[in-house]
């Protein structure tokens, strides 16, 4: 067990992490905790703390969050975002620290359940489909009953040009990183005023 | 970029357009052909053509939020679908938050990056399309608040009596700037349950958000997501709230399929029928039941119906 060293920090993470620039005013964060106080998340878990990643995500430090299962939990709602006296979109920053623990294959776990839908959205231009017969007949049969079409009208060309651009735009590329025995372990670490690691080795 | 937060209907709607691009959501068309009917059955009183195209696709932006897709598709697809409503030169309406957030989020990055926008226009270039942002967005919930008194005006079932709660969902409040209410307290679905003549009921969890955004219950589901909506279900219950009304698709699944599972797990007896606020507002301007798709339910509002009379599918 080891906690993070000061030579570990990265005076440029920040700018590392908001690759789409969506979490630019970063630095105005006042440290004020309102955004906890707002998150439903940190009312039932309160080792995640958005605040605390926040100052984390400036003061350079990657491994804590990187490595830890409180930053899965976000169900990026923006009730944080509506109470941020300066306007941080934390949930935007949530989205690019995920996009960098993947990167790291740190909670691939939780994307992997994810990855059958949307190559199954490839297929119908739709997303969330039932796989099966069954459920696809109750559809119609739903749909039918109330006077609309079977099935919600989604043209050849459509599902044809979807699927190009998952590959064009390297959707398909990043979903083939994706796989459960690259998966790199993350564990509740993030407890109150300590940040420890099980091994220092795990990267 | 609008700098003001809330802003009136009259100055968000300006003009109440003779025909807009119906944005089809999956959940909505998929999980609750309901939502679509009754926002199309809706839309038709209100003397508003609905304008589909069978070339528009998923949003795609649920996946993008659950890490599966990188910006760079959503960015492409966006501007895909957007282009399609472009060049028929009407504004972009959708019936659900995430396809709301998800088509001006990604619009607002298309139109404030000219290299996004660039990258955008070249991958859907080949097939002819091009995306400028003559396009607006908006979510079906504030035509209906802009058109609140032709509403009210033909209500042919009051819905008097029926205890209403809201549950106004993330993503649109979310916006925070240029939108109909302000994120910390908004009211304006109430005014339109008391626009039906229903009562609308203020529970102490209101503005806890669905729990569904990300996971969608395949994650997190026993930790975070059954307690969280626990409470909030619960709160409805003590509240006495005989009906639910949600804006978004997505919340709908969470609330309305979830009450099985939360009544097993922590032997309670919830029964919150949860529909789409279209839903109510169709029932109210004399829609039939039956064109309102409530055998996709969970949980079901067979005794709501009964109570207002429209129970034989009338």
């Amino acid at each position: 067990m080891h906690r993070e060293r000061d030579k570990d920090r990265d005076d440029n993470l920040r700018r590392k992490v908001d690759v789409y620039h969506l979490a630019e005013n970063l630095e105005d964060c006042l440290q004020c905790g309102k955004c906890v106080g707002a998150c439903p998340v940190a009312s039932l878990s309160p080792s995640y703390n958005s605040r605390q990643i926040v100052s984390d995500v400036l003061n350079g430090q990657q491994e804590r969050w990187l490595k830890s299962e409180e930053i899965w939990r976000c169900f990026l709602c923006s009730g944080c975002y509506a109470a941020c006296p300066v306007d941080i979109n934390f949930p935007n920053l949530m989205m690019q620290l995920r996009y960098m623990a993947v990167e790291h294959k740190y909670g691939l776990k939780y994307v992997i359940p994810f990855k059958r839908f949307a190559l199954a959205a490839l297929q119908d231009g739709l997303t969330f489909v039932p796989a099966g017969p069954k459920g696809r007949d109750r559809i119609r049969k739903i749909r039918t009953d109330i006077g609309l079409s079977p099935w919600p009208e989604v043209s050849e060309k459509a599902r044809e040009e979807y699927r190009a651009l998952f590959d064009l735009s390297g959707a398909g590329a990043f979903m083939e990183t994706i796989n459960e025995e690259d998966d790199k372990p993350v564990e509740l670490q993030y407890t109150e005023g300590r940040v420890t690691f099980a091994d220092k080795t795990g990267h | 970029m609008q700098t003001k937060r809330v802003i009136n209907p009259g100055e968000r709607i300006p003009r109440v357009p003779e025909a807009v691009f119906l944005f089809r959501s999956c959940t909505g068309s998929l999980e609750y052909p309901g939502t679509e009917s009754a926002v199309k059955e809706t839309l038709k009183f209100l003397g508003v053509e609905a304008v589909t195209d069978p070339d528009q696709t998923c949003c795609s932006g649920f996946l993008q939020a659950c890490s599966a897709y990188k910006p760079e598709f959503c960015l492409a697809v966006t501007a895909r679908n957007l282009a399609i409503a472009e060049k028929k030169g009407l504004d972009t309406y959708t019936f659900c938050n995430g396809c709301y957030t998800g088509l001006s989020e990604f619009s607002h990055t298309l139109l404030s990056h000219q290299d996004q926008r660039a990258a955008a226009n070249e991958l859907i270039g080949r097939w002819g399309y091009r995306y400028e942002g003559r396009t607006a967005v908006y979510h079906v919930q504030e035509m209906w608040y802009r058109l609140k008194e032709r509403i009210a005006e033909g209500v042919v079932r009051p819905l008097k009596g029926l205890r209403v709660a809201a549950h106004y969902g993330c993503h649109y409040l979310s916006a925070q700037y240029g939108i109909l209410d302000d994120a910390g307290y908004p009211t304006f679905h109430e005014e339109l349950f008391e626009a039906l003549g229903a009562t609308p009921v203020f529970y102490k969890e209101r503005q806890l958000c669905c729990g569904y955004s990300v996971g969608r219950g395949f994650t997190h589901k026993e930790a975070i997501v059954q307690p969280h909506l626990h409470k909030k279900i619960k709160s409805a219950a003590v509240a006495g709230v005989q009906l639910m009304t949600t804006v978004c698709p997505g919340c709908n699944v969470a609330l309305d399929r979830e009450q099985p599972n939360l009544n097993r797990l922590y032997g309670e007896e919830f029964h919150i029928p949860v529909i789409d606020l279209a839903q109510l507002i169709a029932l109210a301007l004399g829609v039939p039941a039956s064109k309102l798709g409530f055998a996709a339910n969970t949980t079901s509002l067979d005794h709501v119906l009964k109570k207002l009379n429209c129970d034989k599918g009338s």
